[in-house]
Protein backbone atom coordinates (compact mmCIF):
# COMPACT_ATOMS: atom_id res chain seq x y z
CA UNK A 1 0.00 0.00 0.00
CA UNK A 2 1.50 3.17 -1.15
CA UNK A 3 2.48 5.55 2.01
CA UNK A 4 1.44 8.41 -0.08
CA UNK A 5 -2.02 7.61 -0.56
CA UNK A 6 -2.09 6.46 3.12
CA UNK A 7 -0.95 9.75 4.19
CA UNK A 8 -3.66 10.98 2.25
CA UNK A 9 -6.04 9.34 3.29
CA UNK A 10 -5.28 9.13 7.03
CA UNK A 11 -5.06 12.38 8.38
CA UNK A 12 -8.07 14.14 7.66
CA UNK A 13 -10.00 11.81 4.98
CA UNK A 14 -11.02 8.90 7.12
CA UNK A 15 -12.14 11.17 10.02
CA UNK A 16 -14.58 13.27 7.61
CA UNK A 17 -15.42 10.32 5.65
CA UNK A 18 -17.10 8.33 8.47
CA UNK A 19 -18.15 11.58 11.13
CA UNK A 20 -18.95 14.53 8.15
CA UNK A 21 -19.85 17.28 9.73
CA UNK A 22 -23.63 18.95 9.09
CA UNK A 23 -24.59 15.57 7.12
CA UNK A 24 -27.79 16.37 6.50
CA UNK A 25 -30.49 17.80 4.49
CA UNK A 26 -32.09 21.35 5.22
CA UNK A 27 -35.51 21.64 4.27
CA UNK A 28 -36.07 25.47 5.37
CA UNK A 29 -32.92 26.09 3.26
CA UNK A 30 -32.92 29.27 1.16
CA UNK A 31 -30.68 28.19 -1.71
CA UNK A 32 -29.67 24.07 -3.04
CA UNK A 33 -26.66 23.89 -4.36
CA UNK A 34 -26.00 20.44 -6.39
CA UNK A 35 -22.59 19.46 -6.79
CA UNK A 36 -22.53 16.29 -8.82
CA UNK A 37 -19.63 14.30 -11.05
CA UNK A 38 -21.20 12.84 -13.93
CA UNK A 39 -18.17 10.85 -14.69
CA UNK A 40 -18.19 8.89 -11.32
CA UNK A 41 -21.49 9.54 -9.94
CA UNK A 42 -20.61 11.79 -7.38
CA UNK A 43 -23.87 13.28 -6.09
CA UNK A 44 -23.80 16.43 -2.99
CA UNK A 45 -26.57 18.47 -2.59
CA UNK A 46 -25.41 21.45 -0.12
CA UNK A 47 -28.09 23.34 2.13
CA UNK A 48 -27.83 27.24 2.10
CA UNK A 49 -29.22 29.75 4.77
CA UNK A 50 -28.14 32.89 3.57
CA UNK A 51 -29.65 36.03 5.20
CA UNK A 52 -28.12 39.34 4.79
CA UNK A 53 -25.20 38.27 2.75
CA UNK A 54 -24.05 35.53 5.74
CA UNK A 55 -23.80 31.89 5.14
CA UNK A 56 -26.22 31.49 7.89
CA UNK A 57 -26.50 27.51 8.03
CA UNK A 58 -24.67 25.48 5.91
CA UNK A 59 -25.24 21.65 5.68
CA UNK A 60 -24.49 18.75 2.88
CA UNK A 61 -26.46 15.37 1.81
CA UNK A 62 -25.15 12.79 -0.70
CA UNK A 63 -22.92 10.19 -1.47
CA UNK A 64 -19.49 10.20 -3.39
CA UNK A 65 -15.95 8.34 -2.40
CA UNK A 66 -14.07 9.62 0.80
CA UNK A 67 -12.19 12.39 -0.76
CA UNK A 68 -14.89 14.11 -2.31
CA UNK A 69 -17.47 13.35 0.98
CA UNK A 70 -14.34 14.31 3.08
CA UNK A 71 -13.62 17.78 0.98
CA UNK A 72 -17.83 18.78 1.01
CA UNK A 73 -17.42 18.36 4.74
CA UNK A 74 -14.71 20.52 5.19
CA UNK A 75 -16.15 23.13 2.84
CA UNK A 76 -19.42 23.30 4.85
CA UNK A 77 -17.65 23.33 8.54
CA UNK A 78 -15.23 26.66 7.07
CA UNK A 79 -18.08 28.27 4.91
CA UNK A 80 -20.48 28.40 7.69
CA UNK A 81 -21.02 31.82 9.33
CA UNK A 82 -19.16 33.34 6.66
CA UNK A 83 -19.90 36.37 4.60
CA UNK A 84 -19.81 35.14 0.75
CA UNK A 85 -17.07 37.42 -0.19
CA UNK A 86 -15.13 35.72 2.60
CA UNK A 87 -16.69 32.50 1.80
CA UNK A 88 -15.30 33.26 -2.06
CA UNK A 89 -12.12 33.52 -0.59
CA UNK A 90 -11.77 30.51 1.79
CA UNK A 91 -12.63 28.24 -1.75
CA UNK A 92 -9.43 30.16 -3.46
CA UNK A 93 -7.80 29.35 -1.10
CA UNK A 94 -8.72 25.78 -1.17
CA UNK A 95 -8.46 25.43 -4.77
CA UNK A 96 -4.81 27.01 -4.44
CA UNK A 97 -3.53 23.84 -2.07
CA UNK A 98 -4.91 21.49 -4.99
CA UNK A 99 -3.77 23.29 -8.29
CA UNK A 100 -1.18 21.41 -9.48
CA UNK A 101 0.22 24.31 -11.28
CA UNK A 102 0.62 25.94 -7.91
CA UNK A 103 3.55 25.71 -4.65
CA UNK A 104 1.76 24.63 -1.17
CA UNK A 105 2.30 28.21 0.49
CA UNK A 106 2.96 28.91 4.25
CA UNK A 107 0.06 29.13 6.68
CA UNK A 108 -2.16 26.96 4.77
CA UNK A 109 -4.76 25.54 7.34
CA UNK A 110 -4.09 22.00 8.38
CA UNK A 111 -7.69 20.57 7.05
CA UNK A 112 -6.84 22.27 3.60
CA UNK A 113 -3.47 20.79 3.41
CA UNK A 114 -4.07 17.15 3.59
CA UNK A 115 -6.07 17.61 0.33
CA UNK A 116 -2.98 18.71 -1.66
CA UNK A 117 -1.57 15.18 -1.62
CA UNK A 118 -4.64 14.67 -4.46
CA UNK A 119 -1.90 16.00 -6.68
CA UNK A 120 -0.10 12.81 -6.58
CA UNK A 121 -3.55 11.26 -8.02
CA UNK A 122 -4.70 12.87 -11.04
CA UNK A 123 -7.37 11.02 -11.46
CA UNK A 124 -8.67 12.11 -7.90
CA UNK A 125 -8.17 15.71 -8.23
CA UNK A 126 -11.35 16.08 -9.24
CA UNK A 127 -12.91 14.50 -6.20
CA UNK A 128 -11.43 17.01 -3.98
CA UNK A 129 -12.61 19.89 -5.98
CA UNK A 130 -15.86 18.98 -7.04
CA UNK A 131 -17.82 20.53 -3.99
CA UNK A 132 -15.31 24.06 -3.81
CA UNK A 133 -15.75 24.42 -7.98
CA UNK A 134 -19.38 24.22 -7.82
CA UNK A 135 -19.49 26.82 -4.95
CA UNK A 136 -17.31 29.10 -6.53
CA UNK A 137 -19.61 29.59 -9.36
CA UNK A 138 -22.64 29.58 -6.82
CA UNK A 139 -20.76 32.42 -4.80
CA UNK A 140 -19.21 34.37 -8.37
CA UNK A 141 -23.05 35.07 -9.16
CA UNK A 142 -24.11 36.69 -6.33
CA UNK A 143 -21.51 38.62 -5.15
CA UNK B 1 -4.39 -26.94 -22.62
CA UNK B 2 -3.68 -23.91 -23.27
CA UNK B 3 0.11 -22.30 -22.67
CA UNK B 4 -0.89 -19.11 -20.52
CA UNK B 5 2.89 -17.65 -20.07
CA UNK B 6 3.15 -17.88 -24.15
CA UNK B 7 0.28 -16.20 -24.50
CA UNK B 8 0.76 -13.53 -22.07
CA UNK B 9 5.01 -13.36 -23.43
CA UNK B 10 3.01 -11.62 -26.68
CA UNK B 11 1.50 -8.70 -25.37
CA UNK B 12 4.61 -6.25 -24.66
CA UNK B 13 2.49 -4.20 -22.41
CA UNK B 14 3.47 -6.31 -19.39
CA UNK B 15 7.33 -6.47 -20.64
CA UNK B 16 7.18 -2.35 -20.19
CA UNK B 17 4.98 -2.85 -16.66
CA UNK B 18 5.97 -6.18 -15.01
CA UNK B 19 4.71 -5.66 -11.81
CA UNK B 20 0.97 -4.62 -14.08
CA UNK B 21 -1.72 -6.60 -13.02
CA UNK B 22 -4.26 -5.65 -16.04
CA UNK B 23 -8.25 -6.99 -14.73
CA UNK B 24 -9.68 -3.92 -16.93
CA UNK B 25 -10.18 -5.90 -20.39
CA UNK B 26 -13.87 -5.01 -20.11
CA UNK B 27 -12.67 -1.51 -20.86
CA UNK B 28 -9.81 -2.11 -23.32
CA UNK B 29 -7.36 -5.14 -24.02
CA UNK B 30 -4.28 -4.72 -24.66
CA UNK B 31 -2.76 -5.70 -28.16
CA UNK B 32 0.14 -8.62 -29.13
CA UNK B 33 2.93 -7.46 -30.50
CA UNK B 34 1.56 -8.80 -34.09
CA UNK B 35 -0.98 -5.88 -34.08
CA UNK B 36 1.21 -3.30 -32.72
CA UNK B 37 3.63 -4.24 -35.72
CA UNK B 38 1.18 -4.63 -38.18
CA UNK B 39 -0.12 -0.54 -37.88
CA UNK B 40 3.46 0.13 -37.37
CA UNK B 41 4.74 -1.88 -40.97
CA UNK B 42 1.73 -0.35 -42.19
CA UNK B 43 2.42 3.14 -41.60
CA UNK B 44 6.36 2.68 -42.40
CA UNK B 45 5.67 0.07 -45.49
CA UNK B 46 2.66 1.10 -47.41
CA UNK B 47 0.68 4.15 -46.08
CA UNK B 48 -1.96 4.88 -48.94
CA UNK B 49 -5.06 5.86 -49.51
CA UNK B 50 -7.80 2.76 -50.28
CA UNK B 51 -10.05 2.99 -53.19
CA UNK B 52 -8.19 5.60 -55.10
CA UNK B 53 -4.93 5.47 -55.63
CA UNK B 54 -3.98 3.39 -59.01
CA UNK B 55 -0.40 2.71 -58.33
CA UNK B 56 0.79 -0.54 -57.24
CA UNK B 57 0.99 0.95 -53.18
CA UNK B 58 -2.08 1.89 -53.10
CA UNK B 59 -3.48 -0.82 -55.04
CA UNK B 60 -2.05 -3.45 -52.44
CA UNK B 61 -3.17 -1.22 -49.70
CA UNK B 62 -6.74 -1.06 -50.61
CA UNK B 63 -6.81 -5.26 -51.28
CA UNK B 64 -5.49 -5.73 -48.22
CA UNK B 65 -8.10 -3.22 -46.79
CA UNK B 66 -10.58 -5.38 -48.17
CA UNK B 67 -9.16 -8.55 -47.39
CA UNK B 68 -9.68 -7.96 -44.15
CA UNK B 69 -13.50 -7.60 -44.62
CA UNK B 70 -13.55 -10.89 -46.21
CA UNK B 71 -11.65 -11.88 -42.60
CA UNK B 72 -14.38 -10.48 -40.98
CA UNK B 73 -16.87 -11.95 -42.25
CA UNK B 74 -14.94 -14.99 -41.87
CA UNK B 75 -14.83 -14.96 -38.21
CA UNK B 76 -18.65 -14.27 -37.65
CA UNK B 77 -19.50 -16.37 -40.38
CA UNK B 78 -21.07 -13.75 -42.45
CA UNK B 79 -22.92 -15.02 -45.91
CA UNK B 80 -20.82 -11.89 -47.97
CA UNK B 81 -18.12 -9.39 -46.96
CA UNK B 82 -20.82 -6.59 -47.60
CA UNK B 83 -22.46 -7.42 -44.93
CA UNK B 84 -19.61 -5.73 -43.33
CA UNK B 85 -19.28 -2.34 -42.20
CA UNK B 86 -16.12 -0.37 -41.17
CA UNK B 87 -16.78 2.24 -38.60
CA UNK B 88 -15.06 3.93 -35.68
CA UNK B 89 -16.65 1.63 -33.45
CA UNK B 90 -19.33 0.01 -31.57
CA UNK B 91 -21.12 3.25 -30.48
CA UNK B 92 -20.92 4.45 -34.11
CA UNK B 93 -22.33 0.79 -35.26
CA UNK B 94 -25.01 1.43 -33.16
CA UNK B 95 -25.86 5.19 -34.18
CA UNK B 96 -25.54 4.17 -38.01
CA UNK B 97 -28.32 1.67 -37.65
CA UNK B 98 -30.71 3.85 -35.47
CA UNK B 99 -29.95 6.95 -38.23
CA UNK B 100 -29.64 4.96 -41.37
CA UNK B 101 -32.30 2.01 -40.76
CA UNK B 102 -34.89 2.97 -38.03
CA UNK B 103 -35.37 6.67 -38.25
CA UNK B 104 -37.06 6.02 -41.53
CA UNK B 105 -39.20 3.48 -40.23
CA UNK B 106 -40.18 4.17 -37.10
CA UNK B 107 -43.70 6.49 -36.63
CA UNK B 108 -45.60 7.95 -33.85
CA UNK B 109 -46.55 5.22 -31.01
CA UNK B 110 -44.15 2.61 -32.36
CA UNK B 111 -41.97 0.97 -30.02
CA UNK B 112 -38.16 0.27 -29.26
CA UNK B 113 -37.03 -2.42 -26.87
CA UNK B 114 -33.85 -2.72 -25.38
CA UNK B 115 -33.06 -4.33 -21.52
CA UNK B 116 -32.19 -2.77 -18.47
CA UNK B 117 -28.54 -3.97 -18.26
CA UNK B 118 -27.56 -2.04 -21.74
CA UNK B 119 -24.53 0.43 -22.01
CA UNK B 120 -25.39 3.94 -22.74
CA UNK B 121 -24.12 2.97 -26.25
CA UNK B 122 -26.69 0.64 -27.06
CA UNK B 123 -29.54 3.23 -25.12
CA UNK B 124 -29.35 6.27 -26.17
CA UNK B 125 -28.83 5.91 -29.79
CA UNK B 126 -32.58 4.69 -29.14
CA UNK B 127 -33.44 6.75 -26.89
CA UNK B 128 -32.94 9.81 -28.98
CA UNK B 129 -34.63 8.44 -32.41
CA UNK B 130 -37.84 7.69 -30.40
CA UNK B 131 -38.04 10.84 -29.10
CA UNK B 132 -37.62 12.19 -32.64
CA UNK B 133 -40.24 9.97 -33.84
CA UNK B 134 -42.59 10.09 -31.00
CA UNK B 135 -41.72 6.53 -30.19
CA UNK B 136 -41.34 4.55 -27.03
CA UNK B 137 -38.54 2.65 -25.66
CA UNK B 138 -39.55 -0.04 -23.78
CA UNK B 139 -37.03 -1.97 -21.31
CA UNK B 140 -37.19 -5.86 -21.05
CA UNK B 141 -36.86 -6.24 -16.81
CA UNK B 142 -33.92 -8.19 -15.36
CA UNK B 143 -34.00 -9.62 -11.52
CA UNK B 144 -31.53 -8.78 -8.97
CA UNK B 145 -29.64 -11.76 -10.00
CA UNK B 146 -28.90 -9.70 -13.48
CA UNK B 147 -30.74 -11.90 -15.51
CA UNK B 148 -33.61 -10.83 -18.28
CA UNK B 149 -37.15 -11.15 -17.74
CA UNK B 150 -37.98 -13.40 -20.92
CA UNK B 151 -41.35 -14.10 -19.63
CA UNK B 152 -41.95 -10.11 -19.49
CA UNK B 153 -40.15 -9.75 -22.73
CA UNK B 154 -42.56 -12.48 -24.78
CA UNK B 155 -45.65 -10.28 -23.42
CA UNK B 156 -44.23 -6.77 -24.18
CA UNK B 157 -43.56 -7.72 -27.37
CA UNK B 158 -46.37 -6.30 -30.13
CA UNK B 159 -46.88 -5.32 -33.65
CA UNK B 160 -45.70 -1.62 -32.64
CA UNK B 161 -42.46 -3.35 -31.80
CA UNK B 162 -39.89 -1.95 -34.66
CA UNK B 163 -36.39 -3.12 -32.89
CA UNK B 164 -35.23 -4.75 -30.43
CA UNK B 165 -31.35 -4.48 -29.49
CA UNK B 166 -29.74 -6.57 -26.61
CA UNK B 167 -26.88 -6.64 -25.57
CA UNK B 168 -24.77 -9.80 -25.66
CA UNK B 169 -22.28 -9.65 -22.41
CA UNK B 170 -23.34 -6.90 -20.23
CA UNK B 171 -20.50 -4.78 -19.22
CA UNK B 172 -21.26 -4.05 -15.42
CA UNK B 173 -22.39 -7.35 -14.78
CA UNK B 174 -20.94 -10.20 -16.85
CA UNK B 175 -24.53 -11.84 -18.12
CA UNK B 176 -24.60 -13.49 -21.03
CA UNK B 177 -27.83 -12.71 -22.32
CA UNK B 178 -30.06 -15.68 -24.29
CA UNK B 179 -29.78 -13.82 -27.80
CA UNK B 180 -30.77 -16.81 -29.14
CA UNK B 181 -34.09 -17.01 -27.76
CA UNK B 182 -34.24 -13.61 -27.73
CA UNK B 183 -33.75 -13.70 -31.63
CA UNK B 184 -36.48 -16.30 -31.90
CA UNK B 185 -39.17 -14.44 -30.03
CA UNK B 186 -38.46 -11.15 -32.20
CA UNK B 187 -38.01 -13.05 -35.57
CA UNK B 188 -41.60 -14.60 -34.20
CA UNK B 189 -43.00 -10.99 -34.76
CA UNK B 190 -40.82 -10.36 -37.74
CA UNK B 191 -38.65 -7.83 -36.04
CA UNK B 192 -35.52 -6.99 -36.64
CA UNK B 193 -32.80 -7.69 -33.85
CA UNK B 194 -29.45 -6.00 -32.95
CA UNK B 195 -26.97 -7.81 -30.99
CA UNK B 196 -24.45 -5.60 -28.99
CA UNK B 197 -20.82 -7.96 -28.97
CA UNK B 198 -18.83 -5.43 -27.61
CA UNK B 199 -18.30 -7.54 -24.46
CA UNK B 200 -18.11 -10.88 -25.89
CA UNK B 201 -16.15 -11.14 -29.38
CA UNK B 202 -13.31 -11.71 -28.03
CA UNK B 203 -14.29 -14.69 -25.67
CA UNK B 204 -17.31 -16.18 -27.84
CA UNK B 205 -17.23 -17.52 -30.67
CA UNK B 206 -20.00 -15.85 -32.77
CA UNK B 207 -21.95 -17.08 -36.13
CA UNK B 208 -24.70 -14.65 -37.26
CA UNK B 209 -25.83 -16.98 -39.67
CA UNK B 210 -26.66 -19.41 -37.09
CA UNK B 211 -28.13 -16.96 -34.32
CA UNK B 212 -29.88 -15.30 -37.14
CA UNK B 213 -29.08 -12.17 -36.05
CA UNK B 214 -29.98 -8.99 -38.00
CA UNK B 215 -27.67 -6.29 -36.94
CA UNK B 216 -24.35 -6.87 -34.66
CA UNK B 217 -21.97 -4.27 -33.30
CA UNK B 218 -18.31 -5.05 -31.98
CA UNK B 219 -15.42 -2.66 -31.36
CA UNK B 220 -11.72 -3.78 -32.42
CA UNK B 221 -9.67 -2.61 -29.32
CA UNK B 222 -11.70 -5.04 -26.82
CA UNK B 223 -10.51 -7.90 -29.45
CA UNK B 224 -7.03 -7.47 -28.84
CA UNK B 225 -6.88 -4.56 -31.81
CA UNK B 226 -6.34 -1.31 -32.20
CA UNK B 227 -8.90 1.91 -30.95
CA UNK B 228 -11.09 3.67 -33.77
CA UNK B 229 -12.33 0.32 -35.53
CA UNK B 230 -15.47 -0.90 -34.99
CA UNK B 231 -17.83 -3.50 -37.14
CA UNK B 232 -21.15 -3.37 -38.04
CA UNK B 233 -22.35 -6.41 -39.37
CA UNK B 234 -25.66 -6.14 -41.21
CA UNK B 235 -28.28 -8.76 -43.55
CA UNK B 236 -27.82 -7.65 -47.08
CA UNK B 237 -31.86 -7.15 -47.40
CA UNK B 238 -31.65 -4.36 -44.51
CA UNK B 239 -28.04 -2.88 -44.93
CA UNK B 240 -29.31 -2.20 -48.84
CA UNK B 241 -32.37 -0.05 -47.86
CA UNK B 242 -30.76 1.90 -45.64
CA UNK B 243 -29.89 5.41 -46.35
CA UNK B 244 -26.29 6.90 -45.52
CA UNK B 245 -26.36 9.88 -42.85
CA UNK B 246 -22.31 10.36 -43.27
CA UNK B 247 -21.88 12.06 -47.28
CA UNK B 248 -18.37 13.19 -48.25
CA UNK B 249 -15.78 11.03 -50.25
CA UNK B 250 -15.83 7.35 -50.99
CA UNK B 251 -19.47 6.76 -50.71
CA UNK B 252 -20.44 7.91 -53.92
CA UNK B 253 -21.22 6.29 -57.82
CA UNK B 254 -21.94 9.42 -59.60
CA UNK B 255 -22.22 13.42 -58.58
CA UNK B 256 -23.22 16.76 -60.00
CA UNK B 257 -24.16 20.00 -58.39
CA UNK B 258 -28.07 18.75 -58.65
CA UNK B 259 -27.71 14.77 -57.26
CA UNK B 260 -25.28 12.36 -56.11
CA UNK B 261 -25.76 8.38 -56.58
CA UNK B 262 -24.69 6.56 -53.50
CA UNK B 263 -22.03 3.21 -54.38
CA UNK B 264 -22.99 0.36 -53.05
CA UNK B 265 -23.20 -1.17 -49.92
CA UNK B 266 -21.11 -1.16 -47.71
CA UNK B 267 -19.25 2.00 -48.88
CA UNK B 268 -21.74 4.11 -49.31
CA UNK B 269 -21.38 3.71 -45.39
CA UNK B 270 -17.82 4.20 -45.14
CA UNK B 271 -17.94 8.37 -46.10
CA UNK B 272 -14.03 10.01 -46.36
CA UNK B 273 -11.13 8.53 -45.49
CA UNK B 274 -11.57 5.78 -43.24
CA UNK B 275 -9.29 3.91 -40.39
CA UNK B 276 -7.04 1.83 -42.54
CA UNK B 277 -4.27 1.36 -40.30
CA UNK B 278 -7.03 0.62 -37.88
CA UNK B 279 -9.03 -2.13 -40.70
CA UNK B 280 -5.18 -3.88 -40.98
CA UNK B 281 -4.55 -3.89 -37.08
CA UNK B 282 -8.18 -5.29 -36.81
CA UNK B 283 -7.26 -8.40 -39.27
CA UNK B 284 -4.28 -8.92 -37.74
CA UNK B 285 -5.77 -9.33 -34.31
CA UNK B 286 -8.96 -11.67 -35.72
CA UNK B 287 -5.63 -14.02 -36.76
CA UNK B 288 -4.21 -14.13 -33.28
CA UNK B 289 -7.64 -15.09 -32.33
CA UNK B 290 -8.32 -17.57 -34.57
CA UNK B 291 -4.95 -19.58 -33.64
CA UNK B 292 -5.81 -19.51 -30.02
CA UNK B 293 -7.80 -22.33 -28.67
CA UNK B 294 -10.86 -20.37 -27.74
CA UNK B 295 -13.03 -23.89 -26.42
CA UNK B 296 -10.14 -23.95 -24.14
CA UNK B 297 -9.89 -19.52 -23.53
CA UNK B 298 -13.53 -20.69 -22.23
CA UNK B 299 -13.03 -23.19 -19.95
CA UNK B 300 -9.97 -21.42 -18.49
CA UNK B 301 -11.98 -18.14 -18.50
CA UNK B 302 -15.17 -19.85 -16.68
CA UNK B 303 -12.50 -21.41 -13.85
CA UNK B 304 -10.80 -17.97 -13.59
CA UNK B 305 -14.05 -16.32 -12.42
CA UNK B 306 -15.46 -19.00 -10.33
CA UNK B 307 -12.46 -19.13 -8.62
CA UNK B 308 -12.08 -14.79 -8.41
CA UNK B 309 -16.30 -15.45 -7.31
CA UNK B 310 -15.61 -17.68 -4.76
CA UNK B 311 -12.51 -16.06 -3.02
CA UNK B 312 -13.89 -12.67 -2.93
CA UNK B 313 -17.43 -13.57 -1.48
CA UNK B 314 -15.53 -14.60 1.29
CA UNK B 315 -14.33 -11.26 2.06
CA UNK B 316 -16.68 -10.41 4.40
CA UNK B 317 -18.51 -7.16 3.57
CA UNK B 318 -18.45 -7.55 0.39
CA UNK B 319 -21.49 -7.63 -2.44
CA UNK B 320 -21.02 -9.71 -6.34
CA UNK B 321 -23.65 -7.57 -8.55
CA UNK B 322 -24.69 -9.65 -11.04
CA UNK B 323 -24.81 -13.24 -10.23
CA UNK B 324 -26.07 -14.84 -13.16
CA UNK B 325 -26.12 -18.27 -13.74
CA UNK B 326 -24.43 -17.76 -17.43
CA UNK B 327 -21.47 -15.05 -16.56
CA UNK B 328 -19.06 -13.67 -18.78
CA UNK B 329 -15.57 -13.40 -16.96
CA UNK B 330 -16.62 -9.68 -15.84
CA UNK B 331 -17.20 -9.24 -11.64
CA UNK B 332 -18.49 -6.40 -10.12
CA UNK B 333 -18.58 -5.79 -6.69
CA UNK B 334 -19.37 -3.87 -3.75
CA UNK B 335 -17.51 -2.82 -0.59
CA UNK B 336 -20.01 -1.67 2.52
CA UNK B 337 -18.31 1.43 3.28
CA UNK B 338 -16.01 2.11 1.20
CA UNK B 339 -16.78 3.98 -2.42
CA UNK B 340 -15.54 1.90 -5.66
CA UNK B 341 -12.97 5.12 -6.34
CA UNK B 342 -10.96 4.71 -3.29
CA UNK B 343 -10.69 1.10 -3.80
CA UNK B 344 -9.76 1.36 -7.75
CA UNK B 345 -7.46 4.48 -6.41
CA UNK B 346 -5.72 2.02 -3.13
CA UNK B 347 -5.46 -1.19 -5.94
CA UNK B 348 -3.84 1.17 -8.68
CA UNK B 349 -1.15 2.21 -6.05
CA UNK B 350 -0.69 -2.00 -6.13
CA UNK B 351 0.12 -2.00 -9.88
CA UNK B 352 -3.60 -3.58 -10.16
CA UNK B 353 -5.76 -2.09 -12.81
CA UNK B 354 -9.83 -2.18 -12.21
CA UNK B 355 -12.48 0.02 -13.24
CA UNK B 356 -14.71 1.76 -10.67
CA UNK B 357 -17.91 3.76 -11.46
CA UNK B 358 -21.36 3.20 -13.17
CA UNK B 359 -19.24 1.82 -16.22
CA UNK B 360 -21.53 3.50 -18.90
CA UNK B 361 -24.63 1.66 -17.30
CA UNK B 362 -26.15 4.34 -15.00
CA UNK B 363 -29.66 2.89 -14.66
CA UNK B 364 -28.41 -0.56 -14.03
CA UNK B 365 -26.54 1.29 -10.63
CA UNK B 366 -29.76 2.53 -9.92
CA UNK B 367 -31.64 -0.30 -10.38
CA UNK B 368 -29.12 -1.95 -7.70
CA UNK B 369 -29.02 1.86 -5.30
CA UNK B 370 -25.55 1.78 -5.77
CA UNK B 371 -23.19 5.13 -7.01
CA UNK B 372 -21.36 2.70 -8.59
CA UNK B 373 -19.01 -0.86 -8.60
CA UNK B 374 -15.70 -2.06 -8.86
CA UNK B 375 -15.04 -4.09 -11.70
CA UNK B 376 -12.52 -7.04 -12.36
CA UNK B 377 -12.86 -8.61 -15.51
CA UNK B 378 -10.24 -11.04 -16.92
CA UNK B 379 -9.40 -12.32 -20.34
CA UNK B 380 -6.77 -14.91 -21.79
CA UNK B 381 -3.48 -13.21 -20.22
CA UNK B 382 -4.78 -13.32 -16.85
CA UNK B 383 -3.34 -15.74 -14.50
CA UNK B 384 -4.64 -17.24 -11.71
CA UNK B 385 -2.19 -15.84 -8.92
CA UNK B 386 -3.48 -12.25 -9.95
CA UNK B 387 -6.67 -13.55 -8.31
CA UNK B 388 -5.03 -14.13 -4.69
CA UNK B 389 -3.22 -10.95 -5.66
CA UNK B 390 -6.43 -8.93 -5.95
CA UNK B 391 -8.22 -10.67 -2.89
CA UNK B 392 -5.56 -9.87 -0.42
CA UNK B 393 -4.92 -6.44 -1.21
CA UNK B 394 -9.28 -5.98 -0.68
CA UNK B 395 -8.51 -7.37 2.80
CA UNK B 396 -6.03 -4.69 3.09
CA UNK B 397 -8.16 -2.04 1.99
CA UNK B 398 -10.70 -2.81 4.28
CA UNK B 399 -8.40 -3.35 7.21
CA UNK B 400 -7.11 0.21 6.59
CA UNK B 401 -10.55 1.95 6.20
CA UNK B 402 -11.75 0.36 9.32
Amino acid sequence: MNEKLKNLYKTIILKHNSTPIFFEKNENATHVLKAYNQICGDRFELYFEIKNGVIEDLSFHGFGCAISKASTSVLVKKLKGKELAEALLSCREFLKVTDVEVEIGENVEEEFEAFSAAKEFPGRLKCATLSWDEMIGFLEKRI
Amino acid sequence: MIDLKKIRAEFPIFSHHPKLVYLDNAATTHKPQSVITAISDFYQKENTNIHRGIYPLAAQTTQKYEQVRNKVAQFLNAPNSNNIVYTSGTTASTNLVAHSFLNTRLKKGDEVIISAMEHHANLIPWQMICKKNGANLSIIPMNKEGELDLVSFRKMISEKTKMVAIVHVSNSLGTVNPIEEIIEISHQKNIPVLVDAAQSVAHYPIDVQALDVDFLTFSGHKLFGPTGIGILYGKEQYLSAMHPYQFGGDMIKNVTFEETTFADVPQRFEAGTTNVAGVIGLGTAIDFVNQLDRRAIINYLNDLTLDATGKLLKINGLEIVGTAKNKSSIISFALRNIHPHDVATFLGTDHIAVRAGNHCTQPVMDYFNLPGTTRASFTIYNQPEEVDFLVEKIKEIQQFFS
